[in-house]
């Protein structure tokens, strides 16, 4: 094999393995969004948008739809957790946010448009929260298309390993996710106290 | 499960670390800051001529975290590139970027672009997805190739580096020379304007002080002379290095110093500053008859 034909194979092993820990999130018949399985106790997060109102479902890789409890919400930083009623998921890896790097090879995963278990690839431009034209809060600028549908999936970076939680475009062609370790510390905080 | 994939994005990661020290941010408009390569150690910065709105006092932040006073050295619209000089350059802080001949680039190698817009270093990726020939920017500059990427242009990288899977630099990126493509120009055109800022302040460019526009050649003419058209004079501006050298409305210019002029494109590059002052024949079609005048050639303001 050549190095690209290596590279490939890389590429999709990463995909296949994260698509195991990527689930798809439903409000009653609207709307449509991605989670990632943080714990194999049925711990899921995502985006405070993207269960924005009434029930919420989550419909696991392997079609199982189950009936989702929030656990906690912020809006201010765009997280939620949910609690479904599953054991032995296939958690995400958790990877270390704080130490991405210009440049390096980073995977978003989610349902664009409705396609379920979607892969697209890019690099990290920067990350922080004093990036002109950035948000203003601390997040990771990444060099791929997000899409209605990917919002609450998973950023990976080379390894597999969660970076981010895909959240929303900032402009045509620049996309944002929240660090992981922000989303550590928002169950921190507010699971410890609900 | 590290494989070549890791390695492929670390090597991506440290290319861009490696330059840390030859991208610098500009701070010379209103509105956000754009990116500057280091040039030389001593503090001479390339940057891109949109991003920089004032002469004096321009700040510099430099890889450290200090901010720099530099001023303009000089600027050409045309290939929108400018110099900028520090004031003084702390040792040790600047790195002069290595720069590559885009000889042995082919379509389809991988690129990083680069920006300083904030404190960091920021990186984007892609591939080359074009390499053409010399080309004129719509602003009238001559570029020795068309070089075209697939990278996004994050807000502020202008001036910036473009960077080969060598680390070296191999263009600089404007998102102002063509829209809704990212363009880059390339080292040598850099080299030759660099040349042209340091030495005389400005890009020189030839001028006649005419007005033209293309026509068709009478058949037996265009035979004559291997081409279908001229450009024929629509007006000739009073004192102008043309009305001095003999030329008149109503006169079809063919050719200027042995080489064709089919169109304005090529009227454009045989005015190179290198022709600036120097007596140059001009080939005109008159009253249906071949004919020649020597015109010395001005310099445009």
């Amino acid at each position: 094999m050549n190095l690209l034909q290596d590279l490939d194979a890389d590429l999709a092993a990463l995909a296949a393995k994260t698509q195991a820990s990527l689930v798809e999130i439903h409000n009653g018949r609207r709307g449509h969004g991605a989670g990632t399985i943080w714990h194999a106790e049925g711990l899921i997060v995502t985006n405070a948008h993207v269960v924005d109102r009434g029930s919420v479902g989550v419909v696991l890789p392997d079609g199982r739809d189950l009936p989702a409890r929030v656990l906690a919400r912020d809006d201010e930083c765009d997280l939620a957790a949910l609690k479904i009623d599953a054991t032995g998921l296939p958690a995400i890896e958790l990877g270390d946010s704080r130490a991405l790097r210009a440049g390096q090879w980073v995977m978003a995963m989610g349902h664009p448009w409705g396609v379920v278990g979607a892969a697209t690839a890019g690099v990290v431009i920067g990350t922080g929260s004093a990036f002109p034209e950035g948000p203003g809060r601390e997040a990771i600028a990444v060099s791929l298309h997000l899409r209605p549908g990917h919002s609450g999936g998973p950023l990976i970076d080379a390894e597999g390993r969660l970076v981010g939680i895909n959240v929303m475009m900032q402009g045509p062609d620049v996309g944002l996710a929240i660090p992981v370790h922000v989303a550590k510390n928002f169950l921190r905080q507010s699971l410890s106290t609900s | 499960m590290p494989g070549v994939l890791a390695d492929f994005s670390n090597a991506l990661a440290e290319t861009v670390a490696a330059l840390d020290k030859s991208t610098v941010r500009v701070e010379g408009r209103e509105r956000l800051p754009a990116t500057g390569i280091v040039w030389s150690a001593d503090g001479a910065i390339l940057t891109a001529h949109h991003v920089v709105e004032q002469d004096e006092n321009i700040g510099v932040g430099l890889p450290d975290g200090q901010t720099a006073s530099a001023r303009l050295v000089g600027r050409d619209p045309t290939t929108d590139l400018a110099l900028l000089q520090l004031s003084s350059a702390p040792a040790g802080t600047l790195a002069a970027a290595r720069w590559a001949s885009p000889d042995a680039l082919r379509v389809g190698n991988v690129v990083l672009a680069l920006g300083r817009p904030g404190h960091t270093v920021m990186a984007t990726f892609g591939i080359i997805s074009a390499l053409g020939k010399p080309w004129r920017t719509p602003a009238g500059g001559q570029v020795d190739r068309y070089l075209q990427t697939d990278i996004v242009m994050y807000p502020g990288f202008s001036g910036g580096p473009l960077v080969s899977a060598t680390g070296e630099v191999i263009g600089l990126n404007s998102s102002a020379l063509l829209r809704g493509a990212s363009v880059a120009i390339p080292g040598p055109t850099i080299k030759q304007v660099i040349e042209s800022l340091q030495t005389h302040g400005r890009v020189r460019r030839g001028y006649l002080g005419i007005g033209a526009q293309p026509v068709r050649l009478p058949a037996n003419l265009a035979q004559q002379l291997g081409q279908e058209t001229g450009l024929l004079l629509v007006s000739v501006e009073p004192e102008s290095p043309a009305e001095q050298g003999g030329l008149m409305l109503g006169d079809t210019i063919v050719s200027i110093a042995g080489q064709k002029v089919r169109g304005l494109d090529e009227l454009m590059g045989t005015l190179g500053g290198e022709q600036v002052g120097q007596p140059t024949a001009v080939a005109i079609v008159r009253a249906g008859a071949l004919a020649e005048r020597m015109v010395t050639i001005g310099e445009h303001k």
